[in-house]
Formats: structure tokens, C-alpha cells, sequence
């Protein structure tokens, strides 16, 4: 069916734009702001959003999911290396910061169990481990030695260890020892490392390889982030197998977090008075970062928004399947309180203002915005 | 019994840096009388080493295991570096690099070594105690009350922010309890708690209450409702957060007015109006209303101010989390001064070995009452924990990586003054 009849398509549209409506209502209903002008470049933008949205079947949405989302974090392809190397391309050092705070707390959770029950920085710990030893590999009783709970079993962490290695996608070698040296028993050691081929990209930047030597060695620009893209890329070349990628409560996470990228991109710049202190605050970076309206933060202002967009996502991306684990779930509504925190994780509070970092997917999207909206006006 | 005098843990922790250094000595003359060409060849090193190992007469174990361990370490970064260079530098320049990297590093140890003296003679001249000092005023400032700590600390925020909030993070947090049947110990921050916070921050900034101001007539100050802060939280996940409410508002300067309602204290109130967290404004009933207007920042730093002011009374988690980080930076600080960053031995000053025979020592030598000032006792010797918390040592933050080149730049000062006189 194209895409000018799909009936579902258009009825998500249809919902955003009532969810645009009340949040119209909202804004007149109620004034925070503190800066002057910034109430009415939101409804300003709100009703730009109103009238624009849905023009040539919900242009800005194709142009600012298909093209841009899904090119910098999750390609629609079936091939992982290059599902990685795309996602590893669009990295920038501001952009990483963002990313990472929203994905490191879903993975976090996702792979609560290997923290010991904590929150622990699941992701910083495989970093930690990857660089402890020179060829890159990781071994089970290394990890368990770093990261595991004396009072617990050994079995439990190498299974959850398995778990996070699915979760990246890593390989598995094992090395089978017939006598160890102080039992005399037979010992299977099993390593983890990336694929060949994820390797080769990784030694333009990430990886140092001592021919001469034989050692493999993490360079200094080897991160979280490394794991970050590897788990995209795994998440978006088996989009369709749901077992694979850890089921509703992936498809939900991802939903939210890319439709939050999405608010974020669409937000107004406000011009601030030059008197204002926000502008001599050490803090704040005049060049990269934008006052963010303060009612455009409010539950009542951004529920309405978040829902239709985050269906909006999962269908874009995971089409009829993945939506259908978005209608009514339970997860959705867990997660949805949740962004509400992680986007003032990612932004920064500045003398009462929250501040947006410009980063390049932000930039990208408002362009969208503003090259479609001004086509029209034109026309 | 615990010996833990001065004068017990000074040795202590000059023990194996005393033994590193004849090692680091002994190696360079046999690099240096060397033929250029013998290095070549691999062997020759090989049986240099083994020679040297059957010169060992120490007698206790532990020494001698080291003692092995590190020279085998040495000999083998520089077999590798000669390998790694042999095809693409001539082997004089080699030969030249090792003899210039070890001299690096024995003046590293030098440094480490007179770090301070036995009868704290002149302390206020001894690396330990300048740098514990420098590191103490950017980021965790003393000072006579909350409010100079504070603004001590907002002085070096625009530089050091992340570190000062690392400070304040142990990464073993979950052994800690919010409350304490003590009711002063204050422990560090969670995760969790730390997104609390930014929820506190979120709430007062975008849709505060106002209620009347119980120490001064005619002023309204802000006030959020307790439940909305735990509003997100669902399934049960934050009731410890929830139940420890009060204890928690104490640490970022806020109070439970009412039952319901979170305000900042009278305290709390002069700090933030100083520094323009909170902006006054008249309202038409003649009452000044104060509007909050905070940022990151703002709770954070009272916390740690609290911290600081209350150091007596800190956990055993954060103790030791920030003695290790004091450690941590003073080594760093020392090695970022006296090696190249090319330095091939670098990753021995680095190693999980060499790390836990150097700062559990100096740790505990910085948390004297005339450096750090904190319970020294609370610091715990066994061996797993000190994997624990070394493991976290790596994960270095880019801003920790900026104020260990300010350390180093600082220790370059301190030497220029002390040849000066």
C-alpha cells in the first residue's frame, strides 16, 4: 500500500495533531516563562507544527525519521558492519554526551541484573575491561573477577555476562584447557571480541595493532560509546525479530528516546536581552547552546506531544510490528515518565533556564522544520 | 592492633616505592654500558635479567615476589619497545629513548619518594601537603561555615564542576544505607539520588509553590510538593529515596515544611540570593516573592559544601572514595609532571599492581588531621575492595584528565618556588 493511503499512517498523524491542539491550550492556559517573547515563539511554533505537519503526508516526519534518525542511529539495513560504521560516522563529541545519557540509562537497566542489582555503569566496566588486556578480548573470570559479587555464584554473572555479549552483539571464542595447573581439571575459558569485521573499522581510530608484537591494544579514543553504537547497529539490522533485540520493553525504549530527539529538534531558539544573566554565566556557551522555553517542559505541555510521537517512531522505523507493542503497553507508560527525566539529564539547567546543546541531529531536524515550513509560505 | 601512626604508615608506603627505584637505577647503568648493538638481540636482555633476579637477597616473600614481578615488567616494555622500533629506528637513538624514559621515571619515583618526611618537619613545604591543599581548595574547599565553603566551591565549578560532582560519587555506593541509625553520618551520592536531585532542580525551576517564609515576615520562598519529586518513580523503586526525604533535604540545604512541601532553609536562602539563585521579586501585595532560578550546579555543590564542613562524620564509602581520588590525583598530578607522555613505562606506574602497593598508603597518609582531615580508620585494607575501588580508576572523566594537568603544571610551580629560595 503507499504510503499516501496507509490508513494507520494517517491516523497517527491525525493523533499528533490533537495532541499539538491541547498542548496550544495548555500554553494559553497557564505562563511561566521569565524570558520575554519566549510564550509566543512557542505557540508560535506549536501552531507552525499544527498547520505544517501534516502537509504533503507528513513530510517533516519522513524527512526527520527516514532520513536523518535513521541514518545517524539506526540504519535500515540488514548488514551490521555497516548498520555500525554509519552510526560510528555521525558521532561528535557533544552528540555522544546526549546520546550516551539516554541510552546508557536504558541499556543500564536493561542489563540491571549483571550490576549487581545496582545502577551501576554497566557500559564504562566493559570499556574498563577491554582495556585491562592487550588483545582485545575480554575473558568470563576476568569479568567476574573485576565486576563480580564474592557472596554470589560464579555462574551467575558468566550468564548474565552472555546476556550483555548479545546485547552488543560480541563473538565468543572458547579456549579448552585439558589440565589446569592447579587442579589438573579440565578448564574452558571462553573470550569475547568483536566481529572481524567491526574490528577492521575500529583500527582507523579505536584499536592499536602491534603486528610485530601481536598485541591489540584500546586507544584513548575507545569509549562507551563503542558499545553504545554496537548496540544500535544490533538493534537495527534485527528490527523485525523481536526475540533478538530483547522485545517490547527495546522497542519502546528506542521509541521514546528517538521521539524525544525529535521534541528536542523541534523546540523554537529564543533570542535572549542581552542584559540577561544567563549570558555572562560561565556555563553557558553563547555559540552551541539555546534557551529552551520553559512551558514547552511542563507534564502537561509535553504529554500530549510524547505520545503521538512515540507511536509515530515505532511505526516509522519497526512499522505495524512495532507499533502494535507500543498501543497500551505497560512498558510505554513506564518509560514515558521516565524520558520526562532524561531530558533534563541531557540539557542544562543554566540560572533557572534549561539550555539545549546544539548538536548536529538537533540542527539537522529544526533545518527540516524550517526548509519545509518556509517551501510552503512561499508557495 | 591497628597501627596507624604517622610513623607506621609512612614506611609502610615508602616500602615498595624503596624498591622500585634501585630497580629503575640498576637497569639504566646496564642499558647504558651496553653495546648499542647487544640490544639487538633479545636474548642478551633475557640473561641480563635472569642474572639480575639470582642477585636477590630479600627476605621477605611478599618484596621479592614484587621486586620479581616489576623488573620482569621493565625488561619486558623495553624488549618490546626495541622490537616494536628495531626496523625503523637506529638502535643508538633506541638505546638513548629507554636510558631517557628510565631516567623519567626515576625522578618520578624520587619525587614520590620525598613526597614528605618522617617528623613532618616543615610540612607546609612537602609536595603531600601543597598538593593535598591545592587539590582541597578546588574541590573540597574548608572553610569556616557553609557559605564560604560554598562559594569557594561555585568559584571553581566553571573549571571543575564534574570533578567536584565525581568528589562526591562513590562507585560503591550501594554498600551504603541513606539513613543512618547515626543520624550525622552523611554518605555519598547515588545515582539515584542524583537524579532526585535534578528532579528537585526541574520542579523549583519550572512550577514551584510559594509559601510564606517562616524566619522573615514579608518574604514568600518557593516550595515543592514532596510527591511530585517522586511522582516518575513508580513500582516502589525510589522508597528508600521517599522515606529518607528529610535526611536528604538536609544535604542539599532544603527543609519538609508542613509535611508536604520541600523549602530551602534560612541558611540556604542567603547562599542562594548571593549568588543569584535566587532572584527577588516584589509582588502587589507588597511581599517579595523569591524565585528560584538554579543550575546544576546549585544543590549539588551544597551538598558537597555540607560534605566538606561535616567531614568527621562522612561515611566509610565516601571516605575511602575520596581519599583514593586525593591519591589518585597527587600520583597522576606527580607522573603528568616528571614523564613524557611517550614515556614506555607509564603503564607500570598504571598497573593494578603497582597502584595498590602505592595508594592505600598515600591515601591514608592524606587524611591527617593536618592534610585531609578525615577518619583514616574508616579506610579499609583488604585486598578485594581495594580491586574494587582501583577498578574505577581507569574510568577516567575528561575533566579529572584537565585537573591532572593543572596538578602538574601546579608541582612545576611548587619546584620553581623551592629552588628559588
Amino acid at each position: 500500500m503507499s504510503e499516501q493511503q496507509d490508513p494507520t499512517w494517517k491516523e497517527l498523524q491525525q493523533e499528533f495533531i490533537k495532541g499539538v491542539e491541547k498542548a496550544i491550550e495548555q500554553v494559553n492556559e497557564r505562563d511561566v516563562e521569565n524570558i520575554p517573547g519566549a510564550r509566543e515563539a512557542l505557540l508560535q511554533r506549536l501552531n507552525n507544527m499544527r498547520i505544517h505537519f501534516p502537509n504533503n503526508n507528513g513530510a517533516i516526519f519522513l524527512k526527520s525519521i527516514d532520513d536523518k534518525i535513521q541514518n545517524a542511529f539506526f540504519p535500515n539495513t540488514k548488514d551490521f558492519t555497516e548498520a555500525f560504521q554509519k552510526i560510528l560516522k555521525s558521532r561528535t563529541h557533544e552528540q555522544d554526551f546526549i546520546i550516551n545519557e539516554l541510552l546508557n540509562g536504558f541499556v543500564t537497566s536493561k542489563a540491571k541484573a549483571i550490576a549487581m542489582g545496582t545502577q551501576g555503569p554497566i557500559i564504562d566496566r566493559m570499556v574498563e575491561a577491554f582495556s585491562k588486556r592487550n588483545d582485545f578480548h575480554i575473558v568470563d573470570h576476568q569479568f567476574f573477577a573485576m565486576f563480580g559479587d564474592p557472596n554470589k555464584p560464579r555462574h551467575y554473572i558468566q550468564k548474565q555476562l552472555e546476556e550483555l555479549v548479545n546485547l552488543f552483539g560480541l563473538i565468543s571464542k572458547e579456549l579448552v584447557i585439558e589440565k589446569d595447573k592447579r587442579r589438573s581439571e579440565k578448564k574452558v575459558y571462553t573470550f569475547y571480541t568483536f566481529p572481524p569485521a567491526i574490528l577492521k573499522i575500529l583500527e582507523e581510530k579505536y584499536l592499536i595493532i602491534d603486528d610485530e608484537l601481536g598485541y591489540a591494544y584500546v586507544s584513548e579514543a575507545f569509549d562507551r560509546n563503542i558499545f553504545i553504537c554496537m548496540f544500535l547497529a544490533n538493534v537495527a539490522i534485527n528490527r523485525d525479530d523481536l526475540e533478538k533485540i530483547g522485545g517490547s520493553y527495546t522497542i519502546n525504549g528506542i521509541s521514546a528516546i528517538f521521539a524525544l530527539i525529535l521534541i528536542l529538534g523541534f523546540m523554537p531558539k529564543l533570542s535572549i536581552d542581552e542584559t540577561n544573566p544567563i549570558l555572562r554565566d560561565p556555563s553557558f556557551d553563547n555559540q552551541n547552546m539555546s534557551v529552551i522555553p520553559k512551558s514547552w517542559m511542563l507534564k502537561q505541555v509535553l504529554e500530549p506531544l510524547f505520545e503521538p510521537l512515540i507511536k509515530i517512531i515505532a511505526y516509522r522505523i519497526g512499522g505495524g510490528l512495532w507499533l502494535s507493542k507500543i498501543i497500551g503497553s505497560e512498558i510505554n507508560k513506564k518509560i514515558h515518565t521516565q524520558i520526562r527525566f532524561l531530558l533534563r539529564d541531557v540539557n542544562k539547567w543554566i540560572l533557572g533556564n534549561l539550555c539545549r546543546v546544539e548538536i548536529p541531529i538537533f540542527v539537522e531536524i529544526a533545518n527540516i522544520f524550517t526548509e519545509i515550513t518556509v517551501g510552503t509560505d512561499t508557495e | 592492633m591497628v597501627r596507624e601512626k604517622w610513623t607506621d604508615i609512612l614506611p609502610r608506603y615508602m616500602t615498595f616505592i624503596s624498591h622500585m627505584r634501585p630497580i629503575l637505577r640498576e637497569t639504566r647503568r646496564i642499558i647504558l654500558n651496553l653495546d648499542p648493538d647487544l640490544l639487538l638481540d633479545i636474548e642478551v636482555l633475557d640473561k641480563i635479567r635472569q642474572e639480575e633476579e639470582k642477585r636477590n637477597i630479600r627476605k621477605v616473600r611478599a618484596l621479592s615476589e614484587f621486586s620479581a614481578m616489576y623488573r620482569t615488567n621493565v625488561y619486558e616494555i623495553i624488549k618490546d619497545f626495541i622490537v616494536k622500533y628495531r626496523e625503523d629506528i637506529p638502535i643508538i637513538d633506541i638505546k638513548d629513548y629507554i636510558v631517557e624514559f628510565l631516567y623519567e621515571s626515576i625522578d618520578a619515583l624520587k619525587v614520590l619518594q620525598n613526597i614528605t618526611n618522617p617528623d613532618q618537619r616543615n610540612i607546609e613545604n612537602t609536595y603531600l601537603f601543597q598538593l593535598v591543599k591545592f587539590i582541597e581548595q578546588t574541590i573540597f574547599s574548608r572553610g569556616s561555615s557553609i557559605q564560604i565553603i560554598y562559594e569557594n566551591l561555585l568559584k571553581n565549578s566553571a573549571n571543575y564542576y564534574e570533578c567536584q560532582r565525581h568528589l562526591l560519587m562513590p562507585h560503591t555506593y550501594y554498600r551504603e544505607k541513606l539513613e543512618n541509625p547515626d543520624f550525622f553520618v552523611i554518605p555519598g551520592l547515588s545515582p539515584k539520588v542524583y537524579q532526585i536531585i535534578n528532579n528537585i532542580t526541574s520542579l523549583y525551576n519550572l512550577d514551584p509553590n510559594f509559601g510564606e517564609f517562616p524566619e522573615k515576615e514579608n518574604y514568600e520562598i518557593p516550595m515543592v510538593l514532596k510527591n511530585e519529586i517522586f511522582s516518575a518513580y513508580i513500582d516502589s523503586i525510589a522508597n528508600p529515596e521517599e522515606e529518607a526525604i528529610e535526611s536528604l533535604a538536609e544535604r542539599i540545604g532544603l527543609r519538609i515544611l508542613d509535611g508536604i512541601f520541600l523549602s530551602p532553609q534560612q541558611e540556604t536562602v542567603d547562599i542562594f540570593l548571593k549568588n543569584n539563585f535566587f532572584r527577588e521579586s516584589k509582588q502587589s501585595d507588597g511581599t517579595i516573592r523569591l524565585i528560584p532560578q538554579f543550575s546544576n550546579e546549585t544543590l549539588i555543590l551544597y551538598y558537597l559544601a555540607f560534605a566538606s564542613m561535616r567531614r568527621g562524620f562522612l561515611s566509610k564509602e565516601l571516605i575511602n572514595w575520596i581519599s583514593m581520588n586525593f591519591a589518585f590525583l597527587i600520583y597522576m598530578g606527580i607522573l603528568k609532571w616528571k614523564l613524557t607522555d611517550e614515556n614506555i613505562f607509564y603503564s607500570i606506574f598504571k598497573d593494578l599492581q603497582t597502584n595498590e602497593k602505592v595508594l592505600p598508603y598515600l591515601m591514608k597518609l592524606a587524611c591527617f588531621p593536618n592534610y585531609l582531615g578525615l577518619d583514616k580508620m574508616k579506610i579499609r585494607d583488604s585486598p578485594q575492595y581495594r580491586k574494587e575501588i582501583f577498578n574505577f580508576i581507569g574510568s577516567q572523566i575528561d575533566n579529572l584528565k584537565d585537573f591532572i594537568n593543572e596538578i602538574a603544571i601546579y608541582c612545576k610551580k611548587i619546584e620553581k618556588e623551592r629552588k628559588n629560595k
